[in-house]
């Protein structure tokens, strides 16, 4: 007999498979509707660990799918940079801004914190439109990504989600975690029992930071056309709120279900992109109205169930 | 020296005259944040909807944008208590989140709604107003719309203090904001009070988008963008003060209108954010409030 | 038992997992004084604030003029008649003097009569008058509490909860207050106050509740009650708990 916690290595391991092997397989659509799921998921996990490990509400994620993208462009085309170092110099930026940034948004907190992101974000998209170096508002193209087959965006898109599932999943079972735990428990005894919350929290949202920054490069290595009202918009924030919420905020599997979700949703919608945003927001208003731990968390409240289950036995 | 003062003269009055109509437009999200301590992310989609209310109003009744507001105060003003009894009320508790997200959530609806309804395309208030300036003296042009937009956000914050500090729903509605609890132990159900304020607020709503439709183009989108103006200016005039709230969207006003004068147009938003954040990091209670 | 105006029967109170209140039955009789004594954590509040309806019982009923009131919000139970005066006062900070009074009229059939209300009340307490424009956060304790007082006095009530009003106010305030408490009384207001301080609520009640670790240990007149039963009854005495309990019983 195997062990269920082999029986569920055993299941990741199948999907995984199953993922990895699907452009060898499946139709075209279905690989693009994977890969968006992945770097939805990606995100949205980012996000996740801000608002619901950290308790920190960012609304200005956007800043580092912005940086992100940019800097994909800016160090290909400009430099002649291969492309997976730029994606990757776009993570080390994104760390080195939120760094940054961490000085004056930590004096921040709560709904201060939430604003004070989103207007970090906003100042960025201004610079970016009145800056000519990135050609203003007219953006840039990513000229270098027609270089690369689908299958490799799509390998890429795929790692990146499930490298973002697998570094939570570490996370929370990590020293880190513990103390993410214990401050979500209650953060004034939490510092008595020695967690550094200032540097906890840091850690949090310096890592989502990077793996926004990388995820957004290979977000805009099938975008192909960066501008700055798109890059640096409240938009991607709404998107992944909305994900995290309906799918299950502060539990690994919400932004996983979430992120399908969304991306049937926007596929199924595609020619009314306003529609498929008026359904999500109805249905994270009912979702917090109704069960405001999401789909998942209420499903594991009611169960008892877990797939990844980030407690240590 | 003197001459340099004499080319100021201009930004300076269009800044604070624009301050002004800030003002209005962050005086509902300042109420709401002070009796009821919600950040109403929704506040700048309610101001835009108004606009467009305004907008059907006009097309209709062939009406000055102003007199619309006959119609659209007491349309907003209902749209506003049923969003806090019917959601926002629901979720409130120590967990200052899910109140952030629902406003968050009916940010993106009332967007897309009017997106749906009334297609990407510009609009506009256009009345007489719009196109005429003052002029005074030898050197100062000033926008009558903007003249007008201060004008009346001054007198809406005048009749507002006097809602307050006059009637009986005025001051319960401070009394619940002091201590809820209290509150409650003299009869006064405060729920249905923060539904009160919250239909106040989009009534000031209402008339922030009739004076922003009368002054600027605005799109189904725009709504983010008055409500970071209405965060700078509650962040920088601080809580709880209607005369702070003011002077918050002069401040704001003067900044944005100082930095695209000496830095060139694209430079008047980031220097209201830049001093937003300034505020937000150094000062997040307001540089008008005590302690 | 004639004009009983506040009958409490076997109330069960939680907080969470905490169960705060057992079995608790106490009637108050109209026009009288009534206080609860007992230590900190003993759960007179929680019994004052379930009578004002800010605490819902789990089981058991309260009853008002011969109404079932338990389950109604605090808002309705100032229109039924009942008013509190909550522990620290709470007086509403940015509020003037004056208008903390007139919030304590909010009610509709209040409103009516402010006017003779706010006269009572400054004739009760000139102070108030002296200070109705200034902000209620520049009163001193007793005066705060004085405020606190004639604010819950505003809506009229038939029953007034006073919730530790001694606390943290000099020997001399202390006696002040009381004084007045007698004067409402005389008006034909019940009073129901919870206290720490034994002595001073023996005096100046009709009858006595002492309330131990969540439940009722001893009640009666206070002339009626030895310095010894009392003491046992505050403090707690096991032996002492198993007999009031066995008594009850019979």
């Amino acid at each position: 007999m195997l062990s269920s916690f082999a029986k569920r290595l055993y299941g990741i391991a199948i999907v995984a498979l199953a993922l990895a092997s699907l452009p060898l397989w499946a139709p075209r659509y279905w690989v693009l509707i994977v890969m968006l799921f992945s770097l939805n998921l990606a995100l949205a996990q980012m996000w996740n660990l801000l608002a619901g490990y950290s308790g920190l509400i960012s609304l200005g994620q956007q800043a580092f799918v912005g940086l992100g993208g940019y800097t994909l462009a800016v160090f290909s085309m400009y430099y002649g940079f291969p492309i997976w170092l730029s994606i990757l110099i776009g993570g080390m930026l994104s760390v080195l801004f939120a760094l940054l940034i961490s000085a004056p948004i930590f004096r921040m907190r709560g709904v201060y914190f939430a604003i004070g992101t989103w207007t970090v974000a906003e100042t960025l998209r201004i610079l970016f439109s009145n800056w000519k170096y990135v050609g203003y508002g007219m953006g840039l193209f990513v000229k270098p990504a027609y270089t690369l087959s689908f299958n490799t965006i799509f390998y890429a898109g795929l790692f990146v989600g499930v490298a973002s599932v697998a570094l939570i999943y570490f996370i929370l079972r990590s020293k880190l975690g513990l103390g993410l735990m214990a401050m979500r428990d209650d953060e004034t005894s939490s510092e008595t029992l020695g967690v550094d919350i200032f540097r906890t929290k840091l850690i949090c949202f310096v890592l989502a930071a990077g793996v926004t920054g990388v995820a957004s490069g290979v977000l805009y290595l099938q975008n192909i056309f960066i501008q700055p009202f798109s890059a640096f918009g409240i938009d991607w924030t709404v998107r992944l709120v909305f994900i995290t919420i309906i799918g299950g905020i502060g539990t690994i599997e919400g932004p996983i279900v979430g992120s399908f979700i969304y991306v049937v949703l926007q596929q199924w919608l595609s020619e009314y992109p306003s529609v498929s945003l008026l359904i999500l927001g109805v249905i994270a208003i009912v979702v917090i109205l109704l069960a405001p731990k999401g789909i998942m968390g209420t499903i594991q409240e009611r169960l008892g169930f877990e797939i990844l289950s980030p407690r240590r036995k | 020296m003197l001459a340099m003062l004499a080319g100021l003269k201009n930004p300076i009055m269009n800044g604070l005259l624009l301050g002004g109509l800030y003002g209005i437009v962050g005086i509902g999200m300042s109420m709401i944040f002070g009796i009821v301590r919600v950040v109403n992310l929704a506040h700048g989609d309610l101001v835009i909807l108004a606009a467009y209310l305004s907008f059907v109003t006009l097309s209709i009744f062939k009406v000055s944008p102003l007199l619309s507001l006959v119609l659209v105060i007491p349309a907003m003003f209902l749209i506003g208590f049923i969003i806090q009894y019917y959601l926002v009320n629901r979720v409130l508790g120590k967990d200052m989140n899910p109140p952030l997200l629902v406003a968050f959530g009916l940010s993106i609806i009332l967007q897309n709604l009017l997106l749906l309804i009334f297609t990407p395309d510009a609009r506009a208030l256009v009345t007489n107003l719009s196109i005429a300036t003052l002029r005074i003296g030898n050197f100062v042009n000033i926008p009558v719309v903007y003249l007008v937009d201060f004008i009346v956000s001054l007198a809406t914050i005048f009749l507002l203090s006097r809602f307050f500090t006059k009637t009986y729903l005025g001051k319960a509605i401070r009394a619940a904001s002091d201590d809820e609890g209290a509150a409650e132990l003299m009869g006064i159900n405060a729920k249905r009070i923060y539904a009160w304020a919250m239909a106040i607020a989009g009534g000031t709503a209402a008339i922030a988008g009739v004076l922003v439709g009368m002054t600027f183009t605005f799109y189904p989108h725009t709504g983010p963008d008055y409500l970071i103006i209405a965060f700078g200016v509650v962040i920088i005039g601080g809580l709880g003060s209607l005369l702070g709230t003011f002077l918050g969207g002069l401040i704001l006003g003067l900044a944005q209108i100082l930095g695209a004068h000496f830095l060139g147009p694209g430079f008047q938003l980031i220097s209201g954010y830049v001093i937003l954040l300034v505020v937000l990091a150094f000062k997040p209670t307001g540089l008008f409030s005590k302690g | 038992m004639a004009n009983s105006i506040l009958r409490v029967e076997q109330i069960d109170v939680h907080y969470g997992d905490f169960h705060a209140l057992w079995d608790v039955s106490l009637v108050v009789e109209e026009a009288q004084v009534v206080s609860i004594i007992g230590a900190n954590g003993a759960g007179k509040s929680t019994l004052l604030n379930t009578i004002a309806g800010v605490k819902k019982p789990s089981h058991g009923t309260v009853q008002f003029k011969g109404n079932r009131i338990n389950g109604i919000p605090p808002y309705q139970a100032v229109v039924e008649g009942i008013s509190m005066v909550p522990e620290g006062r709470r007086v509403f900070p940015r509020l003037t003097v004056l208008e903390n009074l007139e919030i304590g009229s909010y009610t509709t059939k209040a409103r009516k009569r402010k006017k003779e209300a706010l006269k009572k009340i400054y004739e009760l307490f000139p102070v108030l008058e002296e200070r109705k424009d200034q902000l209620s956060i520049t009163l001193s304790g007793g005066e705060q509490q004085m405020l606190a007082i004639g604010r819950a006095l505003m809506s009229w009530p038939q029953l007034i909860l006073l919730d530790e009003i001694s606390l943290g106010l000099a020997p001399v305030v202390i006696k002040q207050i009381y004084q007045k408490i007698k004067q409402i009384n005389a008006e034909g207001i019940t009073a129901l106050l919870v206290e720490q301080d034994i002595k001073r609520s023996l005096k100046a009640a009709h009858k006595v509740y002492i309330m131990q670790s969540g439940r009722i240990s001893l009640e009666g007149r206070p002339e009626s009650l030895s310095q010894e039963e009392i003491r046992k009854a505050y403090f707690g005495l096991s032996d002492l708990n198993v007999k009031s309990e066995a008594e009850r019983d019979v």
